[in-house]
């Protein structure tokens, strides 16, 4: 299969490697902007999120995908479902608004909120999880949800636990975009 | 209308390269292939050192273009990837551009460039060439062809029942301008369109007949630089 790939691209000239290293060089440079274009609209960190544990169920379980929006000039209410990373933890938690104290905030300066936390499924609110901290501020706040799909999340989820099955998918896929033109 | 004297030697006068040549071998049911392998022949057939030298214009511009796009995409990422995201966007309520936003509008930028260039400046064009050749005076050649698929089409007369299927077609499109050296006068100017049905250069498994399409370019070629002359009559 490759001998056919391996004359033409002799036959071609350098010009032409060029070009279809090109086009996947900026297959991969086109997903990557539409991700950081999602993030400046939703004016999130991480506007799609896979939910890792159980603590949300019955609304959400593990493997759903979330999508959500963290906009700026509004307040969060109590029973918003929210994304949050807490300072020094790598992982973002998905839990729900218990409690909101308002802050006032002059003009355009930007909203202040400290919010606490608590997961449906769990019987405790989230305190514990805050590494010192006894509340929530806007600034760790990933974002809210605002839909979900169930399952899909299941992809991603598979591919953080089989790391060979993310490296032979983009190995297709670059190898496929090498050798096809346009 | 009778060649001119002047007139440079067109691709049919060469003999054909010797030596065995490769066989491209191509998918026939996909038109993309098919018009790529003789889009590839025609570049190889015309920039032969006797004949025209390719003007790489269009290609490098893309190239540029496009990798210039994949770099401002690659240091967004790295740059969102080093930074926080509260901080690679300040959340300053006033007039400062955030940062990501200006990557990411010069990576829209570029795209748009690119995609405006590739459909109204290079179209369909295939090859840019231009010669200088010195009989009497420096004379000097350019040529643009640009190449389309026309697609199977079937056309059903209404006097009979029976509908007639033309298989794709790969129509080429020429235009040349022969002129003294610095443009000073024309000499000669020629548009010229042909097209011939992709089954007569392909067999059956897909391999290309290269002769009898670079005679089918030759010719058309020396169409548009003002026919042929009396002696090559076939």
């Amino acid at each position: 299969m490759f001998t056919e790939e391996l004359k033409a691209f002799r036959r071609l000239g350098f010009r032409h490697v060029l070009l279809q290293a090109l086009n996947f060089a900026s297959v991969i440079a086109s997903g990557l902007m539409i991700w950081k274009g999602l993030g400046l609209i939703t004016n999130s960190e991480s506007p799609i999120v896979v939910v890792l544990s159980g603590s949300m169920e019955p609304a959400f379980y593990r493997g759903d995908l979330l999508f959500l929006t963290n906009p700026a000039a509004e307040r969060y209410h109590n029973g918003d479902i929210t994304v949050y990373k807490v300072p020094g933890a790598d992982i973002p938690i998905v839990h729900r608004v218990l409690e909101t104290h308002d802050g006032k905030s002059r003009g355009s300066s930007p909203i202040v909120q400290r919010l606490l936390t608590k997961g449906d499924n769990n019987e405790v609110n989230d305190i514990e999880l805050y590494r010192g901290l006894d509340y929530l501020e806007r600034k760790h706040i990933v974002g809210k949800v605002r839909g979900f799909l169930p399952y899909i999340g299941y992809v991603t989820i598979a591919m953080n636990d089989f790391p060979q099955l993310k490296y032979a998918l983009l190995g297709g896929l670059g190898l496929l975009a090498l050798v096809q033109r346009e | 209308s009778p060649p001119s004297p002047d007139r440079p030697p067109g691709p049919l006068s060469l003999p054909p390269l010797p030596g065995p040549r490769e066989v491209v071998k191509v998918n026939n049911y996909s038109t993309t292939e098919l018009k790529n392998a003789c889009d590839d022949a025609v570049k190889r057939y015309l920039s032969r050192p006797e004949l025209f030298q390719q003007n790489h214009q269009h290609t490098d511009v893309r190239l540029a273009l496009g990798w210039l796009s994949v770099f401002v995409a690659g240091g967004t990422g790295l740059y969102g990837y080093k930074v926080e995201f509260e901080q690679s966007k300040p959340v300053v309520w006033s007039n400062f551009v955030r940062r990501t936003d200006r990557s990411f509008s010069r990576y829209m930028l570029l795209t748009f460039t690119q995609t405006l260039y590739s459909y109204f400046i290079e179209g369909d064009i295939v090859f840019v060439g231009k010669r200088k050749t010195f009989s009497k005076r420096i004379i000097t050649e350019r040529i643009t062809l640009s190449s389309r698929t026309i697609p199977v089409s079937s056309s059903s007369s209404n006097s009979t029942p029976s509908s007639t299927i033309t298989p794709p077609q790969y129509s080429l499109s020429l235009s040349y301008v022969r002129s003294t050296s610095a443009n000073k006068s024309l000499l000669a100017k020629g548009k010229t369109q042909a097209r011939a049905p992709y089954s007569r250069f392909f067999d059956a498994e897909g391999g290309m007949d290269a002769d009898a399409f670079e005679r089918w370019v030759g010719e058309v070629v020396e169409e548009g630089m003002g026919g042929l002359p009396a002696s090559k009559e076939s």
